[in-house]
């Protein structure tokens, strides 16, 4: 039995000439919240339909529980609960059609639940599809997605369309309570702040490539913003790594992304600079300096 | 299976409003039935043509708008992840919706029919006919190739891949390789085997679609464009296999040979000289004819149409033969010369009618059913003269010069004789042979003197050719049973009663010579002659055995006897006696096989089948 639910190894997708995916890879364990972020077009959705069994891959391989996505799709999606960036059921089909036709599909179903969690949501059992808004369309996907008490939870940007009490309600309710669970949860999302607080690692996109895998604790201590009370005139940050430095107010601001108190304090006295603060960053403020840093 | 009918009753379940549509377009037949403008005198008939009406058209429409949206609307509005995200495969996915979809066709069809079929009762069988479980069979499966093929476009459209332009050229060479396979099946007269190559790719081509459909949904699974080209891969590669296979087929087929022909052998044999068509079957070829015009002497052979046995018109030197060739629906005249590879294409067309060709091959008259005669010249390809016959009945003509056609007219009470001069343009008319049944003739080589008898007559008369004045009547012993000029110019006749059959000679002017006692035969008929024996062609009394008997009119011995199983068509056409000696004489011997046999030898030699 493999300890990782998701394993991508040097995964490329290509539609023609260009690359969606280049030679991605990242391993979610059992158990943990992984979030992938990016911007629009970075190739997120792509790498999870090859996940899905959905897209098969030019090069490289995607397993799921250790087995490969895309020849063993059939059988793993019995395990495994999809949430995608587009609601995609017929819009002609009623919630409870849509309920009693996943009912049919899946070797566990929980009709119960997914009544619930639609009450919870709001959204009528006897409603069409196409006429609910973005956000319930989410809902009754997500509701179906749970109600096979999946092992692994894959989110495509699951908060696209939801209002500000809805993805709340998602974040801490729903996948906070699964995560507390053990359930794998992998999760597309451009809302840093909504999963910082459950996930366990964090992966970057930017152009096909991953450009971050890391734990989401790791990553946020080594991040820092120090604000410097004057324009510094010589100072030496090549140990910190920093992604940005800038003029801020009277003196100057630098994010690093290689941070700790000793190197930090043997610059401090090296350089002779005064005063200096110190922060910590969100993971949306660690998102923006990458994406900005590897854009300039 | 489960799955694929989970899906399949999903998509029954999307699309009721369709059944719902199906059961009113069912009572709509019993409206119109009753309101009185409509009905006429029959209100079951317009239940019976209406309910045909709205199915056919109801099936169809189904069939088209389901075939172009079942797979492709749910692949271009990005919906098959919601199928694809759960733990249906590929195959349940296709064969589901494929199943619903052609279920819904049939369904909606027989809401329509099944109603109107029971309230009209025996009416319905009257008006519809015995066959109309076929036509109802027939129809449904255009629907549910319509649904089939509406798939296919819209798969590939709705994919806004640029490899439709790759689509829309094997759809192109498909359809080229297609019309070149039937062209030659069409051509060999082989309907069994055109039904049968078109029942093999319609397979073929569900097949492909079906497997086609499965494949894209298993390789393409939620991507348009990987769908497309998925599909277009499996279906294109199953259509070229299958037109491959078939043009192996068919290629071995039209690759047929003179010696590969068996069965249903036609023939016809010039009087003078090597030339012959012969067209058959062969084992393993279905109904398909091949055709040859065979020199005999050289072997060396065309193709033609598998008519051409009946239609060939020797010449009468032997050395050319004018034979219809059909092209589409063009028929021209080509003429076949000996020692020439190509034949001429005359640029002559005929649609009906008769033609014959002069003596040397150089013209050709043609009569068309509306009674124009129009003179050709091969060399130049031009028509010398058309004139309308006055009477246009039955006709039988002959070049006596290349610039004189004489015709012989059936006419009220007789036959006209009339000539056409090519240089003035003249038609006129030289005589007549007043005869109130049917007149069979002959003509000497010159065409001076005729041999006259009516049909079921034993009277035989020597005629004035052009003017068709009695000259004398000859003897005969009765029960006359054929009279031919030899080629010397001397008169050959067979009469007699079966018990003892005779070949008498007579001179060119009708006085007889000697007689020649065939023995006892049912029928006798004079084949022609090499100036020292008359070939006949007889049925002997006792056995029932037809035989071919070479009499050496000299010695009036029969040298040689052959048995055969048939005669080949020789000299139907030919009023007068050929130029060149008869050499050999193809018949059709017991095996189906067209053997050449030699009256001067008794030799036989194979040419089919061997």
């Amino acid at each position: 039995m493999s300890d990782n639910a998701i394993r991508i190894s040097d995964l490329t997708v290509r539609y023609g000439r260009m690359i969606a995916v280049d030679h991605a890879a990242l391993d979610v364990a059992r158990g943990s919240v992984y979030a992938l972020v990016g911007r629009n077009g970075a190739g997120k959705s792509s790498l999870v339909r090859c996940l899905l069994g959905q897209q098969r891959p030019q090069n490289g391989s995607a397993t799921l529980f250790g087995e490969d996505a895309w020849s063993r799709r059939t059988s793993l999606m019995q395990r495994v609960g999809v949430v995608s960036e587009d609601a995609d059921a017929p819009p002609e089909m009623s919630v409870a059609a849509i309920a009693r036709f996943c009912s049919r599909l899946y070797d566990k179903w929980d009709q119960d639940s997914v009544e619930a969690r639609l009450r919870t949501f709001g959204v009528p059992l006897t409603s069409r599809f196409g006429s609910l808004s973005k956000g319930q369309k989410k809902q009754v996907s997500l509701a179906m997605a749970l109600a096979i008490s999946p092992e692994l939870l894959v989110l495509d940007d699951p908060t696209l369309g939801l209002d500000v009490v809805a993805r709340k309600s998602l974040f801490e309710e729903v996948i906070g309570d699964l995560a507390d669970r053990g359930t794998t949860i992998f999760i597309t999302t451009h809302d840093l702040a909504g999963v910082e607080t459950f996930a366990d690692r964090v992966g970057m996109m930017e152009h096909g490539r991953i450009v971050l895998d890391e734990d989401v604790d790791a990553l946020k201590s080594r991040f820092r913003r120090i604000r410097f009370a004057a324009q510094p005139v010589a100072i030496d940050t090549a140990a910190l790594r920093p992604t940005v430095m800038r003029s801020w107010g009277g003196g100057a601001e630098a994010i690093v992304s290689n941070y700790d108190d000793v190197s930090f304090e043997r610059m401090r006295s090296a350089s002779n600079i005064g005063a200096a603060e110190v922060q910590a960053m969100s993971l949306e403020e660690i998102f923006i300096a990458i994406a900005g840093g590897n854009n300039s | 299976m489960k799955n694929a009918l989970v899906i399949a009753a999903r998509e029954f379940e999307e699309k009721r409003f369709v059944a719902y549509a199906a059961v009113a377009f069912a009572i709509l037949p019993f409206l119109l039935a009753v309101i009185p403008g409509i009905s006429g005198k029959s209100p079951q008939d317009t239940i019976v043509l209406s309910a045909l009406i709205f199915g056919t058209t109801f099936a169809v429409a189904v069939a088209v708008i389901s075939g172009a949206s079942f797979i492709g609307r749910d692949l271009s509005d990005g919906r098959m992840s919601f199928y694809f995200s759960r733990p249906a495969g590929s195959l349940s996915i296709w064969f589901g919706k494929l199943t619903a979809g052609i279920l819904m066709i049939v369904g909606t069809f027989g809401f329509i029919i099944v109603p109107a079929r029971l309230a009209t009762g025996e009416h319905w069988t009257r008006m519809i006919s015995s066959s109309s479980t076929w036509s109802v069979i027939y129809l449904l499966t255009i629907a549910i190739a319509l649904f089939l093929i509406a798939h296919v476009i819209s798969t590939f459209a709705r994919s806004r891949s640029p490899l439709i332009v790759f689509d829309f050229a094997a759809a192109v060479i498909c359809g080229v390789a297609i019309r070149l396979l039937v062209l030659p099946l069409v051509a060999g007269g082989a309907i069994v085997l055109l039904k049968w190559l078109a029942i093999s790719l319609g397979i073929a081509a569900v097949v492909a679609i079906v497997g086609g459909g499965a494949w894209q949904l298993e390789r393409g699974r939620t991507d348009r464009r990987r769908n497309h080209l998925a599909l277009s891969q499996f279906l294109w590669t199953t259509m070229a296999a299958a037109l491959l296979i078939a043009a192996g087929y068919v290629g071995w087929v039209v690759s047929i040979k003179p010696a590969d022909l068996t069965g249903h052998i036609q023939a016809s044999s010039a009087t003078s000289g090597p030339l012959a068509v012969i067209a058959g079957n062969a084992k393993g070829r279905a109904d398909y004819r091949g055709a040859f015009l065979l020199d005999a002497a050289d072997g060396s052979m065309w193709r033609v149409d598998p008519w051409a046995a009946w239609s060939a018109r020797y010449s009468r030197d032997g050395r050319s033969v004018v034979i219809p060739h059909r092209s589409g629906n063009v028929v021209d005249m080509r003429v076949y010369t000996r020692g020439k590879s190509e034949p001429v294409d005359t640029g002559l067309t005929i649609a009906g009618g008769e033609y014959i060709v002069s003596d040397d091959g150089g013209r050709i008259a043609s009569i068309s059913n509306s009674g124009i005669l129009s003179i050709y010249e091969v060399a130049t390809k031009r028509s010398l003269v058309s004139v309308r016959l006055p009477d246009p009945m039955f006709v039988r003509a002959l070049f006596i010069t290349p610039d004189v056609v004489r015709l012989y007219v059936n006419v009220q009470g007789g036959m006209k004789i009339m000539e056409l001069d090519v240089r003035s343009h003249a038609l006129r008319e030289t005589g007549s042979i007043a005869s109130p049944k049917f007149v069979h003739f002959c003509l000497d080589a010159t065409g001076a003197r005729m041999l006259v008898r009516r049909s079921r007559e034993d009277l035989l008369t020597l005629n004035d050719a052009r003017t068709g004045a009695v000259i004398r009547t000859l003897a005969t012993a009765g029960q006359l049973k054929d009279a031919d000029y030899l080629r010397d110019g001397r008169i050959a006749v067979v009469d007699g009663s079966a018990s003892a059959m005779v070949l008498h000679i007579l001179a060119a002017d009708g006085t007889p010579q000697h007689d020649i006692s065939l023995g006892a035969k049912q029928t006798a008929s004079i084949v022609g002659d090499d100036g020292t024996r008359v070939v006949v062609s007889d049925t002997d009394a006792a056995s029932g055995r037809r035989m071919l008997e070479a009499v050496n009119i000299g010695s009036s011995v029969i040298e040689h006897r052959e048995p055969i199983r048939d005669s080949v068509l020789s000299g139907t056409f030919q009023l007068r006696p050929p130029i060149e000696p008869l050499h050999e004489v193809l018949y059709i011997g017991d095996e189906g096989r067209v053997l050449a046999w030699s009256p001067a030898t008794g030799a036989t030699r194979m040419i089919t089948g061997g």
